[in-house]
Order: C-alpha cells, then sequence, then structure tokens
C-alpha cells in the first residue's frame, strides 16, 4: 500500500503536502495568511487542471472560467437552499459541469488551434451572460452571505484552518489524479494527439473522442475547485466566469510551464501571491501582470518550471 | 408602413452604420490572422487607444477631422512598435504563443490606459449635429457620415489590396510569407506595417464610433468578442468575408433589438456563430481545410 502510494503521489510531492500540512503551525500564520494560502493552492490546482488541455494535449481553453463558474453557483445555489453538506455541493457541482463540459467539448473538440479557443470562449460566454444578466441567480451581485458547508454533522468547514485542509485535500487528489492520467496510456495519447494529432488519427486512436475526455476531466477538476470556493469567500458572482479570468487562467499555465502540471501550481500560486502584494502597494497591478505574461512569452516560453516538454518551435510557414 | 419607416428602416441604418465600423475592426483583425497566425486579443485595446488617442488630439486642436486624420497615425505607430518588439520574435514559434502574448499586451495597454485618463466614462461629440430627412423619415448626419466614410474606407482597402503592388504583396504574404521572403521581399517589414495600418483601422473605427457610443477602458474587450465572432462567420483569413459578416452581425444585432432585450440578443448572436461553425466551419468564405 505505502509503495503503490509513493508511486501515485511522488516523494517529492509527499515532502511538499507534508509541509504543506504543517504550514499553519508555522509562526506568523494568521488568518490573511491562511486565507492567501487558501487562493494560492486553489488556483494552482485549477492552473495544473488546465494544463491538461492545454500542456499536454496542446488545445488552449479560453473558457475555463465558466467551468470553474459554474461549480462556485452549484455550490453556492444548494448552500441558498440550506443544503449544507460539502458532498451534495461537490455531487451536485460535477453533475452541473460535467453535462455543461460535456456539451462544449462535444463541439468544441471537433476543431483545434485558435477554433478551439474561441468556440470554448463563446460557450463561456454564453453562460457569463446568462448569470449576469438574468436574475434567477442574482444577476450581477451573484449569490452572497453564504452559509459555510458542513463535512460532516457537527463538523462546518467555518474557519480558515479547516478551509485550509480542505484545499489542500482538493489539490492532493488532484496531483495524484494527474500524474496517474499523465502517466497512463491515455496520457501517452494525449500527447501523441499535441505532437501529431492526425498521426494519431492514422494509428487508429479515436482522436476526439480522447480530446472529449480530457476535456471533461479537465473541466470536473476545475469545477470542483470552483465548488469550494464558496466556502471560503461566502459568496459566488458571476466575474468568476469573466472571460478575463480564463485568461487568467492561461497566464498561471504559462508562468509556470506548460505539461509540467508541477508548474503550473508553482504559477497559479505565484501570481496569486503577485496579485495580492503588488495590489496592495499599487493599483495597476494588471499592468505588472500583463508585462509579466508578455516577459515570459518572449523570454521563458517554458516557465518557471518548464524545462523538459513545451510546445516545440517549428519552422517558418504561412499560417493560413 | 409606419412601422417599417418608423421603426424597422432606422433600426437597419443603425446596424449598417455599425456593421461598417466593426467591419473596419474585423478586417485589420482576420488580415494579421492571415499573416501571423495570431488571433490579435490585443485589438480591442487599439481600438479603444483610438479613441482615446482621439480625445487628446481634439484637446490639443479643437478638431475632430484632424482628430480623425492623427489619432490613426499614432495608433498605428504603437502597433508599429508592438509588433517589431513583441511580435516580431514570435515568428518561428507556435501561433499559440502570438494568442497568449497579445492577451498580455492587452492587460498592460487596458490598465495603462486607465492609469493616465482614468476609469470613467467620457464622450466626444459629434462634429456634424443635426439630421437629414431621409425616406419619410429623419435620420442623424454624424451616422450617414460615419457609414459614408466606413464605406469608401472599406472600398478603398479593397483597392489597395487589388491595385497597388504594396496591397498584392500583403495578400502574397498571406498566401506564402516563405516563398515571397525567396523572392527578395523584405517580409518583416510587410508584418511590421500591416500590423501598424490594422492598428490604424481599430483607432479610426474606435474614433469614428467615439460620438456614438461611450469612451472607457473596457470598451475594447466588449467590441472584441463581436469582432472575433464576425472573423470566424466570415472565414478565417478572409477579407471579403469579414467584412460581409460585419454588415450580417451589424444588422442582425440591430434588428434583433427590437423584440429581444440586449443580453438576449448577444446569446442569440453567440448561438449563431456556434450554429454556423456546427453547419459550416470554414464560415462564409473560408477556405476549405483552413484550420477545419
Amino acid at each position: 500500500m505505502r509503495a503503490s502510494l509513493n508511486r501515485v503521489l511522488g516523494w517529492r510531492a509527499s515532502i511538499v503536502f507534508a509541509a504543506l500540512a504543517l504550514l499553519p503551525f508555522m509562526p506568523g500564520m494568521t488568518r490573511y495568511y491562511l486565507l492567501l494560502a487558501f487562493d494560492a493552492l486553489l488556483f494552482g490546482a485549477v492552473a495544473m487542471s488546465l494544463d491538461l488541455l492545454m500542456g499536454y494535449t496542446g488545445l488552449v481553453s479560453f473558457g475555463h472560467a465558466a467551468f470553474f463558474g459554474l461549480g462556485a453557483y452549484a455550490t453556492a445555489i444548494l448552500l441558498e437552499r440550506g443544503v449544507l453538506s460539502l458532498w451534495l455541493c461537490l455531487g451536485f457541482a460535477l453533475v452541473v459541469v460535467g453535462v455543461y463540459a460535456t456539451l462544449v467539448a462535444y463541439f468544441a473538440t471537433t476543431r483545434r488551434g485558435i477554433y478551439f479557443a474561441l468556440l470554448t470562449l463563446v460557450f463561456a460566454e454564453v453562460v457569463f451572460t446568462f448569470f449576469r444578466y438574468t436574475q434567477t441567480f442574482g444577476g450581477s451581485d451573484g449569490i452572497q452571505g453564504l452559509p459555510a458547508p458542513v463535512l460532516w454533522p457537527g463538523m462546518p468547514l467555518d474557519t480558515p484552518l479547516r478551509n485550509y485542509y480542505l484545499v489542500v485535500a482538493y489539490l492532493g487528489s488532484a496531483w495524484m489524479l494527474c500524474r496517474v492520467l499523465v502517466g497512463s496510456h491515455f496520457g501517452k495519447v494525449l500527447v501523441a494527439i499535441r505532437e501529431n494529432e492526425d498521426r494519431a488519427r492514422f494509428l487508429g486512436y479515436n482522436v476526439q473522442r480522447y480530446k472529449m475526455a480530457v476535456c471533461v476531466i479537465s473541466a470536473l477538476l476545475t469545477g470542483l475547485g470552483g465548488a469550494i470556493y464558496p466556502g471560503r469567500a461566502a459568496y459566488a458572482t458571476p466575474d468568476l466566469m469573466l472571460w478575463t479570468v480564463s485568461g487568467e487562467f492561461i497566464i498561471m499555465v504559462m508562468i509556470g510551464g506548460l505539461g509540467t502540471l508541477v508548474g503550473p501550481v508553482i504559477g497559479g500560486a505565484f501570481f496569486i501571491l503577485l496579485q495580492e502584494k503588488v495590489s496592495s502597494y499599487v493599483d495597476w497591478y494588471f499592468m505588472v501582470i500583463g508585462g509579466v505574461l508578455v516577459l515570459i512569452v518572449l523570454f521563458m516560453p517554458r516557465g518557471l518550471f518548464g524545462f523538459r516538454h513545451a510546445l516545440r518551435a517549428r519552422p517558418w510557414r504561412a499560417p493560413a | 408602413m409606419d412601422y417599417v419607416v418608423g421603426v424597422l428602416l432606422p433600426q437597419l441604418l443603425h446596424g449598417l452604420v455599425f456593421g461598417a465600423a466593426l467591419g473596419l475592426v474585423a478586417l485589420g483583425l482576420t488580415v494579421i490572422f492571415g499573416l501571423l497566425g495570431v488571433m490579435n486579443f490585443a485589438h480591442g485595446e487599439l481600438y479603444m487607444l483610438g479613441a482615446y488617442a482621439g480625445i487628446v488630439v481634439i484637446g490639443v486642436t479643437q478638431s475632430f477631422w484632424v482628430a480623425l486624420v492623427v489619432a490613426p497615425l499614432l495608433v498605428g505607430a504603437v502597433g508599429a512598435l508592438t509588433e517589431v518588439v513583441t511580435l516580431r520574435p514570435l515568428y518561428r514559434r507556435e501561433p499559440l504563443y502570438g494568442l497568449i502574448l497579445t492577451f498580455g499586451l492587452a492587460l498592460v495597454f487596458r490598465e495603462g490606459v486607465r492609469q493616465v485618463w482614468g476609469g470613467d466614462m467620457r464622450r466626444i461629440l459629434p462634429p456634424v449635429t443635426g439630421s437629414t430627412p431621409l425616406l419619410g423619415m429623419t435620420y442623424p448626419n454624424y451616422r450617414l457620415f460615419l457609414l459614408a466614410a466606413s464605406s469608401v474606407l472599406l472600398f478603398g482597402i479593397w483597392l489597395f489590396f487589388t491595385k497597388t503592388r504594396a496591397g498584392i504583396l500583403v495578400r502574397a504574404a498571406v498566401q506564402d510569407a516563405e516563398m515571397l521572403d525567396g523572392l527578395g521581399v523584405n517580409v518583416p517589414r510587410v508584418f511590421t506595417l500591416t500590423f501598424a495600418g490594422s492598428a490604424a483601422l481599430a483607432a479610426l473605427a474606435g474614433l469614428l464610433l467615439a460620438p456614438i457610443f461611450t469612451i472607457y477602458p473596457q470598451m475594447g474587450v466588449e467590441l472584441i468578442l463581436l469582432a472575433f465572432i464576425v472573423v470566424i462567420l466570415g472565414g478565417m483569413g478572409s477579407m471579403g468575408g469579414s467584412v460581409v459578416a460585419a454588415f450580417v452581425i451589424g444588422v442582425t444585432q440591430s434588428l434583433l433589438t427590437l423584440w429581444m432585450n440586449p443580453q438576449r440578443v448577444a446569446i442569440a448572436i453567440f448561438g449563431i456563430m456556434i450554429l454556423v461553425l456546427i453547419v459550416r466551419p470554414r464560415g462564409f468564405f473560408g477556405r476549405e481545410g483552413v484550420l477545419e
């Protein structure tokens, strides 16, 4: 058992997770830093889910904010109606995000490259417009003032510490799932699709089915991240689904390094910390973040961590 | 009959006016896509910069007409600089890097403008006032001017691409940049000038629409999605297709607002795009097999 767990988790990751588990006991870990750590790890895990799509399959999704937001709304809707069980919230989020993601994936995966990016963007924009402009779920204010979800009777997730451990558990499960996927035959086929989709097809793989599967998996992981967000923030607003948020997810993956899994986690955490720190000094942090993104694309296309795999440089050809 | 003249006709004209300006934006977008393979996420910000450059020039010279010439030139220079510094190193890389890079540029431009001019809504007064009786109704002069100016411009661009050597070089670069390079043409310069031109067009559209709409740092974000839809509908890389699709979207949007609230219209437009992509992925005039 220990041996197999070690294989799935990896020994370096085990050390990191042990450190993360001990982090709240560090001196100086105030409520503020716990919440910051929550955000950093949450968005790190979301970026990692997106990396399955971007880094391994070569599909850039500009619609991940919709998966995240739908997950958040799923939880928020249940909490608002008095269903406090975290497990029910997560299950509901999985169903909602799963149905929507299957629909998006079915249409989007028939296209590649920029069409895929734009199709996911447009689908996400439909969802955003619905939540933002109809009053069914609170319109532009979203759903506010939510109670804390309950892990089991008598165990509400109402302190930053409990929420922190929840997000560590989420990151851990997502990490193990991604690692197993990437190491499996399925993961190898994804990389084959990224490198040469036509060749993968000629080898007899049903490419679209693989792309759909990885889209849905990535969306579900992102949706789960969204589903635990209202527990920390006590709200779900349509701004979580803005297409620029999808862009921020992409920035996180790029900062960390495409196709490395670890990289995007670091990238997501780095992005959140940078945003928090920079925005506490100046109010033009988006300029800093945009500038960082530009510099990374120009000078460090493999990101902070991506030294092994990356989209390869191709000889110059007319793109159209 | 009263309904046609009083409601339908003005709305149709509104659609044409907006479609013509949208065409200017989409045209630049599609040419850049054809050349560099990059869907320029910063294009909406160039459109926004056009309006702000207009405010500055009008502030200095008190003349909308001077601004109409100077502002696009300024933004074109910004575009050329951007292309040389940031996009040129990416020529040999995967186009997706360009997409991500322009997203970062968009953030920088948008936030930069907010820092310099603040986030408030601003207006430019129309330089032409009054309205003209037309087909039994009256229609604002400025909108008529906008429609005429955009149409003349679009026609001029068509002439440029078909009759002049420079225009033919650009089209050749879209088709096969490597061959053009082999023929001894300075291809990077073609790219830079084209990018500058498309930036100037977007800026011009921004300034032309400014007296009708309001000016604020987010205005590009609102427009760029629509411009993307236009480019996809018209067929990626097809210039004529973009212009036709811009008019189609402009008129459709304008007519739909008669019967639906604006949010439903937005969803309907997205729906149209998704339908077209499923039924005819290459768009109205896209070449077969391109990125399908």
